[in-house]
């Protein structure tokens, strides 16, 4: 299974970026940067801070992905799919909801909150933001591969469930449930295209062979570190 | 240069199981839904005095397991006599909230062993449970999870990396999620109504549905029965609403079109349609408008198992994935409960009695928030 890479984006600890930007991607220690609307997007966009913080931080890993790969603006909605894996998902909005409801014997219960306790909603969001009519979910994976959320992708294309691809992870943590939360809080999220029209502008072929091993182009990627390194170092200015 | 062929796998289902507020076997719910009955009850596993309903279908007796959960038991009675599977399957669940209630009793103040409340924790345990050895993925896309979910089980298989995929489906009734459809004043008052034209809301449901996909010439090999083909599948996003389907359909059309196109069949192939029918003013109207823009005029018999199992969430697709096994071996769709008077438009196509329909293929759709949409095309096994 493979796939042109054109688009890269995410938020971690050690800050957000876009792959054709020069960010260097980092997981870093800490809280995750702020994420206001202004930051993440160039127009206004009053839902965005409506959103719970992993919504959020989702949406954020997915625009600034598009962004980079320059599928921000469109005006028909373009069979791209959707497909993120986390760890908690939604699980501090749903503390959240569920403590709201305690006081009052559900009299709190705020309908817009619920809806966000779906760990699938932000990806809705994303769909309804930049007209993406592909197919979606969201992953809960028992494998501990770092880049195996890039292979929901991977698989979407080689399906035919879609022409392109924005797929990726994103995590947040849950103190109070698990503070050590397995893997650093961040999203990271890429936009693969299978049309070979992509190549002039990709930053390469990530595939998946079968025995599971991930590469960029001939390089063997073990993380998402290397694999964002090798990304970016295809770019014309890095060669 | 000649373009590369692709020949893709066959994609059968081997086995199915159900558990329903109808009963816990497939053979129990079936019987039961074709008689008309109807699972939702007065809830009385939490106090509902302040929601906008006090019903739902919850699965009799299910009572918490040694870890403070309802799911481990509803899974254990949908495992139970599911048969073999081969040990290399690939385990596939579908579940929006999983084990939500759990979190609830952690947040009221009970003791609870916080890596239990990790999503994975119960992949793990329903891993062990089957007695499979690989990796396991949850598929959340809110209520058509379990439609995305045999669609990429089905995926998984035609395009040779597996042989076997277990698609295995579940979700409760929990005072979580029901005070937030109660909120978003999502619950019919009483029992939801699909496609009456006096439709007040939805009820919801809890249940687990088990399919066992496989290659077709490994389901021979292992002289295993085929009880249908998976035929084709689709999934597409409204790229309209959070909460509200989009009016026009369009995202439902699209998944189905898309549906239609991977297993190369005609819409006036298609016999019947089990569709997704919450009971609430907007989706079974979108639903509508979706079917007519795709068959026409045609009156294609329709129905919806909600007002009998209520609306099993994540659940949902498997179980009525499962239910169309039956339709197919029976040319019937079950009876739509509840119903009263037809939706205008629905007239003629849905009934609260038992629907013959002639004919081997049936389409199975579901839609949920965030705009999601899948579709399967499910055929006998001697369609062509």
């Amino acid at each position: 299974m493979k796939a042109f890479v054109t688009g890269l984006g995410w938020v971690t600890s050690a800050g957000m970026g876009r792959g054709r930007s020069g960010d260097r991607f980092a997981f870093g220690k800490g809280e995750l940067p702020i994420l206001s609307r202004q930051r993440i997007f160039a127009d206004p966009y009053p839902r965005f801070g409506r959103l719970d913080d992993f919504s959020r931080l989702g949406l954020a890993g997915i625009a600034l992905a598009l962004a980079d790969g320059g599928f921000d603006h469109c005006h028909d909605k373009r069979n791209i799919g959707l497909f993120a894996a986390t760890i908690l998902g939604s699980m501090a909005t749903d503390i959240t909801y569920f403590d709201s409801l305690l006081p009052e014997r559900g009299g709190l219960a705020s309908p817009n909150l619920f809806a966000y306790t779906l760990s699938s909603t932000f990806l809705g969001e994303a769909a309804i933001r930049f007209g993406l009519s592909g197919p979606g979910f969201v992953a809960n994976l028992t494998g501990k591969g770092e880049l195996d959320p890039f292979v929901l992708g991977l698989e979407g294309i080689a399906f035919n469930d879609c022409e392109s691809a924005v797929c990726g992870f994103c995590n947040t943590s849950v103190p109070s449930v698990d503070p050590s939360n397995g893997q650093p809080e961040g999203a990271l999220f890429l936009v693969l295209e299978r049309s070979g029209l992509a190549g002039g502008h990709s930053y390469g072929i990530l595939c998946r062979q079968p025995d599971g091993q991930i590469f960029v182009d001939d390089v063997p990627v073990p993380d998402c570190q290397k694999m964002v390194e090798v990304l970016q170092s295809n770019l014309p200015e890095h060669k | 240069m000649a373009k590369r062929v692709i020949v893709l796998n066959e994609v059968v289902i081997c086995a199915a199981a159900a558990v329903t507020a109808l009963g816990d076997t497939l053979d129990q719910t079936w019987e039961r839904l074709l008689k008309g009955e109807c699972g939702i009850r007065p809830v009385t596993r939490f106090d509902t005095s302040g929601y906008a309903a006090a019903a739902a279908a919850c699965v009799a007796d299910l009572l918490p397991a040694a870890n403070g959960s309802r799911l481990p038991i509803l899974l254990e009675r949908l495992l139970d006599g599911f048969g073999t599977v081969p040990v290399e399957c690939m385990l596939l669940t579908a579940s929006t909230k999983g084990e939500i209630d759990l979190l609830e009793r952690f947040r009221r103040g009970e003791v609870i062993d916080r890596q239990k409340l990790l999503p994975e924790t119960f992949l793990h345990h329903l891993r062990r449970m089957t007695g499979l050895r690989g990796e396991v993925v949850n598929i959340q896309a809110a209520c058509a999870s379990s439609t995305l979910a045999l669609g990429r089980g089905a995926g998984i298989i035609a395009h040779g990396l597996a042989d076997a995929v277990l698609v295995v489906c579940c979700d409760l009734v929990s005072e979580f999620v029901f005070s937030g459809f109660s909120a978003l004043q999502a619950l019919s008052p009483g029992s939801c109504r699909p496609f009456d034209r006096h439709r007040d809301g939805l009820s919801l449901g809890e249940g687990a549905a088990a399919l066992l996909l496989m290659n077709r010439n490994r389901a021979v090999r292992e002289k295993r029965p085929v009880l249908a083909r998976l035929l084709g599948w689709g999934a597409a996003n409204d790229a309209n609403h959070i909460t509200a389907p989009a009016r026009d359909g369009g995202g439902l059309i699209l998944a189905v079109k898309r549906a239609l196109e991977r297993s190369g069949i005609s819409p006036g192939e298609v016999a019947g349609i089990s569709a997704h029918g919450t009971g609430t003013v907007f989706n079974d109207l979108m639903e509508l408008t979706a079917f007519r823009t795709l068959f026409g005029e045609r009156k294609l018999p329709l129905h919806s198992v909600k007002g009998a199992t209520g609306h099993t969430l994540g659940a949902a697709g498997g179980i009525e994935a499962a239910l169309a096994v039956r339709s197919l071996e029976s040319g019937l769709l079950p009876p739509t409960v509840g119903l009263q008077n037809a939706e205008p438009g629905a007239e003629g196509c849905v009934d609260n009695q038992a629907l013959p329909f002639s004919g081997k293929v049936l389409l199975s759709t579901n839609s949920g928030f965030g705009g999601i949409n899948g579709a399967l095309i499910l055929g006998r096994e001697d369609w062509r």
